[in-house]
Formats: C-alpha cells, structure tokens, sequence
C-alpha cells in the first residue's frame, strides 16, 4: 500500500516549532478544463475498490432574492427528480443497482453533489451526472411533491429545532444588506410560493458547465476519468457568466441583539461576530482561535464555562467561510434556569483577556496539533480527499492551496492570534441570539 | 448542511458494517494478532501502515445492562468519569494532555459495554497505552468531577428535548417495547434516573464491572508491534478480575398487539414516529439476507418507505427501518416524521408497507439491486484504521470471528428469493404486533393516533422516557 498522505505535510505532524517543510501538490493528482469551461481534478487513491465524486456548483442562497429564498436548496432536490432522458427516481435506481449512494447539500454559497461508488460504475455515474446537466425536466406533479418533502426538513431542523429557529434569527438579523441574511433552507412563505419558472431560470443561470467543478478520488486514472469527462460533459454548452453577488455589506455600527421566546429548557445563546471571506490568510489564524477557544475539553471557554463556572452545558464554535465576509459563530447551551446575559458577560470577560493578553504557546501549539490532525484524517479516507481538494479549488482558487495548509497552520504565532481576536471580538460587529421560555407563569406553547 | 441525507438510524449504519464485497474485489480482514494475557485481557493488533496513527478501541464487557435498577446511567457516569482525572492527571491535565498530541480520547457506556476509543500519532503510542491504563485502572472518580458530569448529563437531555425530537424517540421507544428487560433502560440514563444515582453507585459500578477479564484492548494503525505488546503486558496484566459476572441478558419478549405511546409537545410543527417490535440477535443466522431485505424495505433512498412516505407522497424528509442486534434480540423499527395535520396519513402508509412486504415479498430484481447496493458500499465503511478497530470490537463484544465479515461478500451475493422471504417471515414484525411511539402535539392528534390501539401519554418535558406508572 502506498502512504496516503504526501510527506511534507507529516513534517507539521511531528509537532515541533520547526517550520514545516512546505508541501507541493503531489504529482498523481491530475487537472484539466473542459473547453466549456468545466473543471475536472483526479486524486487517484487504489485502496478500497470505490470512489467519491463530488461537483461543487456555485450556487447557494447568497445568489437569491426575497420569493425565491430556499431556491437553490430545492433545486439541489430537484436534481433528482427526473430528466428529458429518465423518469422521476430514475437516477437513484439506476445509482444503487450498481452499488452506488449519494447525498446533496446547499450552503450559503455552494450546491454540492457527491456520489460513492464502486469504480465499476464509474461510467454510469458520468453519464447520470451529465444527464442531468444537461437535459434537467421539471414534472409539475414531481415540484409540489417535494415541496413538502423540503417544508419537513424545515420543520425538523428550524421549527423543532430551538438552535436551528435561533440561528436562522441570528443570520437574518447580522446581515442588513448582504443575502447572506437569506435562510439556506427558505422562508416558509417561499417554499410554498416559488413557480416552475423560477426553477427554469434558475437552471439556465447558474447550472452551466463553466460553475461546475468536478473532483474524484479513489480507484481511477486520471485518463479513464478525463475521457468519460469528455463523452459525457464536454457536451454540456458553455453559459453566460452567472450574475454576480454585487452587494456589499455595509460596515455594522453597533451590536444587534435578537431574543427568541419560546418552550424551552434549556436557554440557548448565540454570538456571531463579523468575520473576513474564505479566501482571506487571516482565516488560518481565526480557525486556530476557534480551536483554542472551543474544541475539546481543554479549551478555553469549555474549561471556564462548562468545567469550572457550570454555567454552559455545551459550547461550540465555527467560522462561516464564503465567498464574501460571513460570521465567526459561538454557540452556547445553557442549564435550565442559566442567565445569558450573565454567560455573556464572562463571555466578554475571557474575550477581551485573549484580545489583551494573548494565549499560551501550549495553547498555540494544542490548536495546531488538534487541527492538523484533523486535516489528516480527513486525507485518509477518499471522501475526505474529494472534498478538501474541492473546497480549496472553489474557495481558495487552486486545490493546490490545501498542501499549504501545514505550512500556514506552523507560520502563526501568538501574536497573530492575539491580533486577530482584537480585531475580531468588536461588541460593534456582533449580534447577539438569545433564546430562552418565557418568563411569566402562564405562559403555554410558541407560536 | 446536509440536505438530502436519508434519515439513517444508527442500527442502518450498524447494518452496513456487515457486508464485504464478494469474489475478488471483496474486504478480507487484513491480519491481526489476538492475545490473551493470563487474567484475560484480550489484546488485538491490526497493523495498518497508511498514515503515522493509531486508533483504538477498550471494549469493558457489561455496559448499561449492569446499571442497578432505578439508576440508569450509573454505567454511562462511570464512563465519563474515566477520563475527568486519572492517575496522576486532573481532568483538565488528562484532556490538555491528549489535545496537546492532538490526539482524541472518549468514553461511553453502550448498552452491553463501556468503549473508550480514540486515535494517536503513532509517535505517541506509548502516551496512549498511558493514558488508556490510567483511565481504566486508576480513574480518581473526585466528587466535584462527579456531581459536575452528572449535572451536565441531566442538562444535555434536556437541552436534547429542545431539539429536532427524532433524536431522542428510540429512547421511549426501546423502553415502551421493552419495559422492564435491560434493553428498555436509557444507556445515558433519564433525567430522573441519572438525579438518583449517587457516586457511591458509580463506585459499586466500577468494583463490579471494571476489571482485567471484562477488558479487550484493540489497535489498528502504524504500531510497533513488539513495544505495544510489551507496554500492554505491563500495564493490564496484573489488573483484577472484575467484582461481579457480566449479566446474563433473557431474550425480551415480543410486544402481541398494537399499544401506542403519545409524547406531548405542545406546538411541535410535525409529528415524529417510531413503529417497532422485538427483532432478532447479532448471530441470526440469515444475517445477510436480513441486511438485504432491510435495505429494500428501509435502508437506502429508493427503499420501499422512503419512496411512500417521501419520495411518492411528499409526507416526510425521509423514512428508514433498521435493526439493532444485540447479544440477545435488540428492536425492529421504523422511523419517520411528518407534518402534524398529516400524521395518521403517514403512520398508515408506513403500517401499509409492512403489510405489503409480508404480502407480496420483494422481486428478484429488486433483491439484485439490493444485493449490489450492500455490497458497493461495505469498502466505504472499513476504509480507515479507526474503521477497522471498531469492526473488531464488535466481532469481540458478540463473539464473532473474522469470518463474520470474510465470508459475507459470498452470502450476500447468495441471497434468494426464498432466503428473503424466511428473514421476512421470521425477522420482521407483522403489522398487527407493533409498539407506536409518537411525539407530537397531542392536543392535534390524539384522535388520530387512537385507531392503532390503547394510548398511554407522557409529556416531552417529563425527566424519563417511560410512560407514567410503568416501572
């Protein structure tokens, strides 16, 4: 068996202060675009009999408007759901006969495909991803079905869901311009409301094979996957570029604050402070901030607010990264009766000592090893590698980019971090969510 | 965000964990070595050179069907509490020490075992083995540990109840079916059971189920097999017996019948249901088959529930069905959710399709397509060393060998018509013996669920998940 992971990134792995030897792509993974501008990146892995694929479209709800929120998550649904050449259900019949699954998921900014198979059905998987490409139909009777299908995951992750409902306040409240304020999955009017000829448009703009890249990694060779890309891709006719996302968000003049009342337990509270793009070098340093503040039971705001204050149950983190300026998430579960305005202020506190004082080099060097670690199981597995090259092509500009991440990850210092959470944790640029029961006896349920 | 995920019970996941690929393409288990010390402790040693890291898996037989009666999670404290300061570590050393390796180290208490699993560099092998023996054999159990980790598990499920409900409705499920056998009993523990147990009780726990011949060690990874063994030897082979045997688990019985349980949540948008009865054991002999079957009628996309109750109907996100096979017959379930105002129309669909997979079987198309669909995606599932260190565990806690997952690629492919039809007859519970389990807004829908038999009620915010007045 040949080693899964290229050798310069181990040398970050030995976990010493020495700077990382810096990492070249490795040669096996393969490149091209198609002339009609889609991009196609082979990483062949022989391990396992099997192989990911995956196609990023650059699409998500930053690319709606009010009546159409929701649309590029149910387009992504309605992917499956037939083409000129094969009938509704067809797709995934065919897919799993041959020992394939799938799965979708639409995010602010992207709409991703991914498909995990065995290589024996790599040419049937081409030819169902350049099918529907290219010859998508919308059966009516098939759209108001799945409307409901996409109503119920909303119910499941937002309306029963009291981190989901507080999130989605959180996000459409943070932004005042910017359509990252749209909710991915939709606003219930819209779901109910968005016509066949939405759907129509929506295709035309923005599935076009010059928005697409395609990332596969397993049991292939770069030629094999190039040639099937040529039969059943290349015929896929180049588009106009999708009109682009021309809204800036205006600078946030002062803290937003939004309260949920509602049936609860436990009260939620949530922080989401304004936060640079994706492709953006400060974003190396902010994730390792994150780690050091909340990932693993040695972390700072764990440590203070779980283990030794007990006033949280649970806190996480995570940055949004877009193609635009998004949001560094804190998220925070409290005990039955817990005051989030008092978590908030010890929040503040431990938020302002970093922004002053900086971490420990113990904590540095933690946030490195935990994060580089993470890196690397996900190079272990051929997901993990169709998807890491796939985020860094479509975010970073060159999947290329991810063998520097070792190198970028050991070039923080303190300093950088300390810099960083001044720069990040302004009370001015944050909103905060609280979620919590209301606070008269007689209060029954939520509306 | 995952959008398109069909809704997969563990007991799916579990399920596809047992399917290698037939002929030439399929898994073999790479070799490993199994030792057993003089107190007996297994040791099992996969080497896997891929990656510089070691993943492992501790297996303490027992688990949650050893919690005292009344105190479910006495298991799952004991768990926890292994890592909240051992040896000569604190809680935050024994955490700031497995981070500062950027390893990862986790325990809890399944229900007929405690595992503590996790993954090193393999650098750090002998850190790992360490803290592993610490964490076994010396955990401090501190009293402010204690009464912290408890309070936080009561507060998780709640905050769990504020929650998507699917989560949480194979609790009230297992314990509705189950009753008073162990496998009723909350593996974390409830709300109320968890305020009973005391640390005097994680103290028994540990006296009465910790101990060297409750304990196989395994590791898959970049090991240096002859330190590993050593390091191990040294640090496990003198540990004790354990204080008490490991239960012996009676077969539950089967619920005959339909009752229903009501969860109230007041203003619940949807309707969350899960539709079970006994299923059968980890060594069922027509296990392939029974994999198969379960993938056409509830294991994949295209399964028979999801195209009624999603894909046809628009009712639900999605609809699956999985077992969960213990050393004794665990449950069957189906399991799906709905709007409120349509919840007798889905749970219907979902009574008519067992119906029909009784009735009318599955075709031989159908059967070939699952057959290739199971056998398709087992690579995925033991891909990684950690993969293959829980693939082990579990042909460890149930006593299986290696031919438990060798030899499958061959049944699966061998799977008949009339293989298919035995599983249904014989695995898959018919549509008038069924324990419903719905959580929802009560107030909409108690006359809905009413027509498939006698109603219990209890309320979300009630601190267990047992019907009021059940033992």
């Amino acid at each position: 068996m040949h080693p899964k992971i290229p050798g310069g990134i181990l040398a970050v792995l030995s976990f010493c202060s020495l700077p990382a030897a810096h990492a070249s792509a490795p040669d096996e993974i393969r490149a091209m675009t198609l002339d009609n501008g889609l991009r196609i990146i082979v990483w062949p892995d022989h391990d396992i009999p099997n192989v990911a694929l995956y196609n990023f479209v650059r699409v998500g709800s930053r690319n709606e408007a009010p009546g159409i929120t929701g649309l590029a998550h149910f387009f992504e649904h309605m992917m499956f759901n037939g083409t000129t050449r094969r009938p509704p259900g067809e797709f995934d019949r065919e897919m799993e006969a041959r020992g394939g699954s799938n799965n979708a998921s639409t995010s602010d900014d992207l709409t991703t495909y991914m498909d995990w198979f065995p290589s024996s059905a790599l040419d049937l998987v081409f030819d169902l991803e350049g099918d529907r490409l290219g010859h998508l139909a919308f059966d009516p009777k098939v759209v108001e079905s799945e409307r409901g299908v996409v109503y119920s995951e909303r119910r499941l992750r937002v309306e029963d869901d009291n981190a989901g409902f507080l999130a989605e306040q959180v996000q459409s409240t943070a932004f005042a311009a910017h359509p990252y304020h749209i909710p991915t999955i939709g606003w219930p009017s819209d779901i109910e409301g968005w016509t066949l000829a939405d759907l129509q448009r929506f295709f035309k703009a923005y599935y076009a094979p010059n928005n697409c890249t395609f990332v596969v990694a397993g049991d292939v060779e770069p030629e094999q996957v190039f040639a099937l890309a040529r039969k059943y891709l290349a015929p896929l006719p180049r588009q106009a570029a999708p009109p682009p996302v021309r809204t800036v968000e205006p600078v946030q003049p002062g803290e937003k604050r939004v309260t949920v009342e509602r049936r609860a337990q436990t009260p939620l509270l949530q922080l989401a402070y304004k936060a640079p793009r994706a492709d953006d070098s400060r974003n190396v340093t902010l994730n390792l901030l994150a780690t050091i503040l909340a990932q693993g039971d040695a972390s700072r705001l764990h440590r203070l607010l779980v283990e030794e204050r007990r006033i949280a149950v649970n806190v996480d983190v995570y940055l949004q990264e877009g193609f635009d300026p998004g949001l560094f998430w804190l998220f925070v579960t409290l005990p039955q009766g817990g005051d989030p305005d008092a978590v908030l202020a010890t929040i503040d506190r431990a938020l302002a000592s970093i922004a002053t004082e900086g971490v420990t080099e113990a904590e540095l060097a933690r946030a490195r090893n935990l994060t580089s670690a993470a890196y690397f199981g996900q190079l272990g597995t051929i997901n993990g590698k169709a998807r890491l090259a796939g985020e860094f092509e479509v975010m970073h500009g060159d999947f290329r980019k991810l063998f520097d991440l070792p190198d970028a990850i050991a070039r923080v210092t303190r300093d950088d971090i300390r810099a960083a959470a001044k720069d990040l944790f302004d009370a001015r640029h944050r909103t905060v969510g609280i979620l919590a029961p209301p606070t008269t006896a007689a209060a029954g349920g939520e509306g | 965000m995952g959008r398109r995920t069909v809704f997969a019970p563990a007991a799916v996941l579990a399920l596809l964990l047992a399917a290698p690929f037939a002929g030439a393409v399929g898994v073999t288990v790479p070799p490993y070595t199994r030792t057993v010390l003089p107190n007996g402790t297994v040791l099992v040693v996969m080497p896997r050179r891929e990656v510089p890291l070691i993943a492992f898996t501790a297996l303490v037989r027992g688990g949650a069907v050893a919690d005292p009666a009344g105190k479910a999670g006495a298991a799952a404290l004991t768990a926890g509490l292994l890592e909240k300061g051992a040896g000569s570590r604190s809680a935050f050393e024994f955490a700031d020490t497995v981070e500062g390796a950027g390893g990862s180290f986790s325990a809890a208490a399944g229900t007929e075992a405690i595992s503590v699993s996790g993954q090193f560099l393999a650098k750090d092998q002998a850190l790992m083995v360490e803290l592993l023996a610490d964490a076994l054999l010396r955990p401090r159990f501190e009293a402010a540990e204690f009464e912290g980790l408890r309070a936080r598990h009561i507060e998780e499920l709640k905050a769990a109840k504020d929650s998507d409900p699917s989560a949480l409705i194979r609790l009230y499920g297992r314990q509705f079916l189950f009753g008073n056998h162990p496998y009723g009993s909350p593996a974390g523990g409830s709300e109320r059971s968890l305020a009973a147990v005391t640390r005097d009780d994680v103290l028994a726990y540990y006296r009465a189920n910790f101990g060297g011949d409750r304990l196989t060690l395994i590791f898959a990874g970049d090991v240096d097999v002859q330190a590993l063994a050593g390091a191990v030897q040294r640090a496990f082979s003198n540990w004790q017996p354990a204080g008490a045997a490991i239960p012996v688990l009676a077969p539950p019985p089967a619920a005959t019948g339909r009752r229903v349980l009501l969860v109230d949540q007041p203003g619940a948008a949807q309707s969350y249901f899960w539709i079970g009865n006994r299923g059968v054991a980890r060594k069922y002999a027509d296990r392939a088959a029974l994999d198969v079957v379960n993938t056409l009628y509830g294991g994949r996309y295209t399964s028979i529930l999801n195209t009624e109750l999603r894909i046809k109907s628009g009712l639900s996100y999605g609809a699956s069905s999985g077992f969960t096979r213990g050393t004794v017959p665990g449950e069957f379930a189906i399991r799906s959710f709905t709007k409120t105002d349509t919840t007798g129309k889905a749970i219907d669909l979902a009574l008519a399709t067992l119906q029909q997979l009784h009735g009318s079987g599955v075709g031989a198309d159908a059967l070939a397509s699952a057959r290739a669909y199971v056998l398709g995606q087992f690579p995925l599932q033991l891909e990684t060393a950690g993969n293959w260190a829980a693939a082990l565990a579990e042909l460890e806690l149930y006593g299986l060998d290696r031919a438990y997952i060798d030899g499958y690629g061959a049944a699966v492919a061998a799977v008949t018509p009339a293989t298919a039809a035995r599983v249904i007859a014989t695995a898959f519970p018919r549509a008038d013996d069924l324990v419903i389990v719905v959580i929802g807004d009560a107030v909409k829908i108690r006359d809905a669920v009413a027509k498939y038999g006698p109603v219990t009620e209890t309320t979300l915010a009630a601190p267990d998940f047992k019907a009021p007045g059940a033992p």
